[in-house]
């Protein structure tokens, strides 16, 4: 038994890494979205002679892109980091493409440009070496800018907590020194003076560490210092921080997991305790008047979208009408003040809240289960062994409920397995419906504000939970099936 | 060989009970004959084609530009220009119904009066691609002003022909115009029209708002007319998409086998795993909300179940006699694949499909109902999430709730009576 539950846990691990690889595209996907916004955004900003202040204005909202790009590891490369590997050269040829000597700028040059924009701490080294360079004088108000982005230090507020008030200091005011410095041109007056300013901050010995090339620290960022590797030590070490809630997102979570997990956990249980009976007395009376109202009915309940019904129930049931009170509360699983109730009360409470919750998670399983049921037991009942069974005189109830039903039991749990991915879509629209403060919503407010650590946090604490389940099944599947049993020993 | 599915005469369906069609009954006449003969697919495919037509026609149903305009200085016929006008309809999707709202008559007519002499299969594909090659032709420039080439989909000066126009002129002009029943456009806001209770009037023109306005004064009925357009075009395409990518990835995993198979099916079983819609959740999350980045990803998300469907019946089917006869006659293997496999494996899939749509009509309405829809298209979901905003206007929730309802119905039905129809072994 023990080697089958190894066996199952082993096999989940790849999808569950595959999970984790779909969510590290869908989060890279973000990536392209804020690429367009700073184009949107900052497209005067190193275009034409544009006065100081405007200057200043563009580059702080250029710091932000990179800010929000940082914080989300996107400015990382996907999966391979050559970035330690650039050179003076390599940088001069992306300069050349970014700022064209003569002539108009392509789109490709402005994508050339964000890109050195976004290299951070692995550029700074070769655009020191272009600034230091009197020959490539052209170069240098392009060199500047992306000098002064990619050695700009973002303070991300899930570390700042972390770091000293020295620190604090000195990183703003390095933010500050590289902001005033940069120059559009070569014929700035303070050209000379800002170009001078730039190299001590790479001369700076504080700095030095961090900025300077080795051959260590570039095949260390080779595989380690990639989005994938940084998303996932974020996740696994718990530091993805959720910025609309100015939270981690593992904490929000530890907050509202249970909620869902016992609406979802309460559900399968209803649906199950419905639908199997209802498959098994469709079957009993195969063909009957009964059985096809049965089907049909069901059939239409299956095609009616849960947000329809958790609407109408909230139109109907939620609402003060001059009749009277509303019959059933319209949000959240507790009344106000319950929590000066007793606990009889306070789970009466509960349960009052989490009916219609409730009703509209499990309705629409119901078809799927009981057609599935009655679809199998239909087939035990045609069984050679079936009929021996009743040869030999046993009851009718015998036969079903001794033979045919636990057979038939079988196929309803791995069925029940791929059943939960589907039931697990719709916690998100029952909570929202019915302003639940579950998993579901807070993926919902994630989604709409376009939080992707916490997106990520929470459908991979989904998932997790899902694959739980599934594993809860094929245990139960081990407990029912004696064949799996006695092969495992 | 069984012949492809859509190579069935059109006869077939269109004469349920005579008995002549029966004696030369291939296996898909038989089949179309059983369907036909359910109530439950007819009235799916009734519904359908409800929504179809209702969707299509919408323009001529709902739009507050004149069909005639007969004044002092001739006749003019503004509703068809305007069909054109990107400032009146600025979706694509919008202008290839409108294409086809123009072409269908004449389409239809053609289909009657080849109906005898070609497959009915063939009908479809043509028309289908007709309508394609002109709704792209509308999108290119291909018209000359001035100096510049612009399309025929192109922002026009609005057509000065509106019902807001007509009754502002004085009375003693003498000009006549015929308006749509509804002269209501799904996308203008009426002042003074904030949540009308259905049958209520337009304060400016006097017409009716039949099933009332939601928060932001737009004409329900009218949004639900466009918003049919927004349903099917989603179901068809999203579907169409993953049936595509399941069919390709799920026809190499089972004909190619081995390390192939195995890698494809990890693939596919991660995605089984991952809950579709959590998933279609947070994609369109991280992306800026267009009805066609929707369509596609619901389309790239939901391929897997058919992708394993079709590897069983791949692998059924590649032990077959005639696979190996096409593969000693030196056939490639992609023709085998695809000419030869997947024809004799179409029943499943087609039933599948029409699931699929359901699936993606009920994707789009459920995000649209959750705030991440598409906020410039007149979805139905977005009709409902007003009114589960509003929840006490009923108008809001009935109207939109109800037309998802019946499409998904009406699908279901279809599907279920296709595998009646086709699949005549299964029980449940």
């Amino acid at each position: 038994m023990l080697a089958y539950v190894v066996r199952r846990l082993l096999l989940m691990i790849p999808t569950f890494l595959g999970i984790l690889v779909i969510n590290f595209a869908v989060m890279r996907l973000q990536g392209f979205t804020l690429a367009e916004q700073m184009k949107v955004e900052s497209g005067k900003g190193s275009e034409g002679v544009a006065s100081e202040r405007k200057v200043q204005g563009a580059s702080k909202n250029v710091e932000n892109y990179i800010d929000r790009f940082r914080r989300a590891g996107n400015d990382l490369p996907a999966l391979i980091n050559t970035r330690g590997f650039w050179t003076k050269a390599d940088v001069v040829s992306t300069l050349q493409v970014a700022a064209p000597a003569h002539g108009v700028r392509s789109n490709s040059g402005s994508r050339a440009e964000k890109q050195l924009w976004l290299a951070g701490h692995f550029a700074v080294e070769p655009l020191y070496q272009v600034l230091a360079d009197d020959a490539l004088k052209e170069l240098h108000p392009a060199a500047a800018t992306a000098f002064a982005l990619c050695a700009y230090a973002s303070v991300d507020p899930g570390n700042v907590r972390e770091l000293s008030s020295v620190e604090l200091n000195r990183i703003q005011s390095l933010n500050e020194t590289l902001r005033n410095n940069r120059f559009d041109s070569i014929a700035d007056p303070a050209y000379a003076a800002k170009r001078k300013v730039l190299m001590s901050v790479y001369e700076d010995p504080l700095n030095r560490t961090a900025f300077a090339h080795s051959k260590g620290k570039a095949w260390k960022a080779l595989f380690v210092e990639t989005g994938f590797t940084d998303l996932m030590v974020k996740l696994f070490t718990g530091r993805l921080y959720s910025e609309t809630h100015k939270e981690y997102a593992f904490t929000l979570i530890g907050e509202r997991w249970y909620i869902s997990f016992g609406l979802n956990f309460l559900s399968i249980i209803i649906a199950w305790g419905i639908s199997i009976p209802l498959g098994i007395r469709s079957a009993r009376r195969v063909g009957t008047l009964e059985d096809r109202a049965t089907t049909n009915s069901l059939f239409l309940l299956w095609s009616l979208p849960s947000f329809f019904v958790g609407t109408l129930l909230l139109h109907h049931l939620c609402t003060d009408t001059s009749h009277g009170a509303a019959l059933f509360p319209n949000r959240g699983l507790s009344s106000d003040d319950s929590m000066w109730y007793s606990t009889p009360a306070y789970l009466l409470d509960l349960l009052w809240h989490a009916t219609l919750p409730l009703i509209v998670l499990c309705y629409g399983s119901f078809t799927s289960l009981s057609r599935y049921m009655r679809g199998n037991l239909l087939d035990q009942l045609n069984a050679d062994y079936t009929r021996t069974a009743r040869a030999k005189g046993a009851s009718e109830d015998a036969v079903i409920y001794g033979h045919a039903v636990k057979n038939s039991m079988l196929t309803m749990i791995t069925l029940g397995a791929g059943l939960l991915s589907e039931l697990f879509g719709g916690f998100v629209i029952v909570e929202s419906i019915f302003s639940i403060q579950g998993l579901g919503t807070l993926l919902l407010d994630a989604a709409r504000q376009q939080d992707a650590p916490l997106i990520m946090a929470s459908t991979v604490i989904s998932v997790g939970l899902l694959l739980v389940g599934i594993l809860v099944a094929d245990l139960l599947y081990a407990v029912v099936d004696p064949r799996i049993r006695s092969k495992y020993g | 060989m069984v012949e492809p599915a859509l190579n069935a005469p059109e006869t077939a369906s269109a004469k349920p009970g005579s008995t002549a069609t029966l004696e030369a009954a291939s296996p898909m006449r038989l089949a179309l004959l059983r369907l036909a003969r359910t109530g439950g697919a007819r009235f799916g495919i009734a519904v359908l084609a409800l929504l179809l037509l209702l969707g299509t026609y919408a323009p001529f149903i709902s739009s507050e530009v004149a069909y005639v305009w007969h004044d002092e200085h001739g006749w003019r016929y503004p509703l068809f220009t305007d069909l054109f006008n990107r400032w009146s309809y600025t979706k694509r999707h919008d202008l290839l119904f409108n294409v086809l709202a123009l072409e269908a008559p004449f389409l239809v007519v053609a289909c009657l009066v080849l109906g005898r002499r070609m497959k009915i299969g063939r009908l479809i594909a043509w028309s289908s691609a007709i309508v394609i090659l002109s709704w792209i032709a509308c999108m290119l420039p291909l018209r000359k002003q001035g100096d510049d080439w612009r399309s025929f989909w192109d922002k026009r000066a609005q057509a000065h022909a509106t019902i807001q126009d007509y009754q502002a002129l004085p009375p003693d002009t003498h000009a006549w115009a015929v308006f749509p029943p509804i002269p209501h456009r799904f996308d203008a806001t009426y002042v003074g029209a904030v949540l009308a209770a259905p049958l209520d009037r337009n304060q400016e023109t006097g017409h009716r708002f039949w099933l009332g306005t939601d928060t932001g004064g737009k004409d329900v009925l009218s949004q639900m007319l466009f918003g049919a357009r927004i349903s099917l075009t989603i179901g068809f395409v999203a579907s169409g998409l993953s049936l595509l990518i399941g069919t390709l990835i799920g026809g190499v995993s089972g004909y190619f086998g081995g390390w192939v198979d195995m890698i494809l099916q990890r693939i596919v079983e991660i995605m089984m795993c991952f809950p579709t819609f959590l998933l279609i959740l947070t994609v369109v999350a991280m992306l800026d909300r267009d009805i066609f980045k929707i369509m596609m990803v619901i389309g790239l998300t939901g391929w897997a179940g058919t992708a394993r469907l079709v590897r069983g019946e791949f692998l059924a089917q590649s032990v077959r006699d005639y696979v190996a006869a096409g593969e000693s006659m030196g056939l490639s293997r992609w023709r085998i694949m695809f000419r030869h496999i997947l024809p004799n494996a179409l029943t499943p899939l087609i039933i599948t499909a029409t699931f699929g749509i359901a699936g993606a009509v009920l994707s789009e309405s459920g995000l649209s109902f959750l705030g991440l829809g598409d906020p410039t298209a007149p979805s139905w979901g977005g009709l409902l999430e007003q009114g589960r905003e509003n929840i006490r206007y009923g108008w809001l929730i009935y109207a939109p709730g109800l037309a998802v309802f019946l499409l998904v119905t009406a699908l279901n039905l279809l599907g279920n009576g296709l595998r009646e129809a086709l699949d005549p072994k299964s029980t449940t």
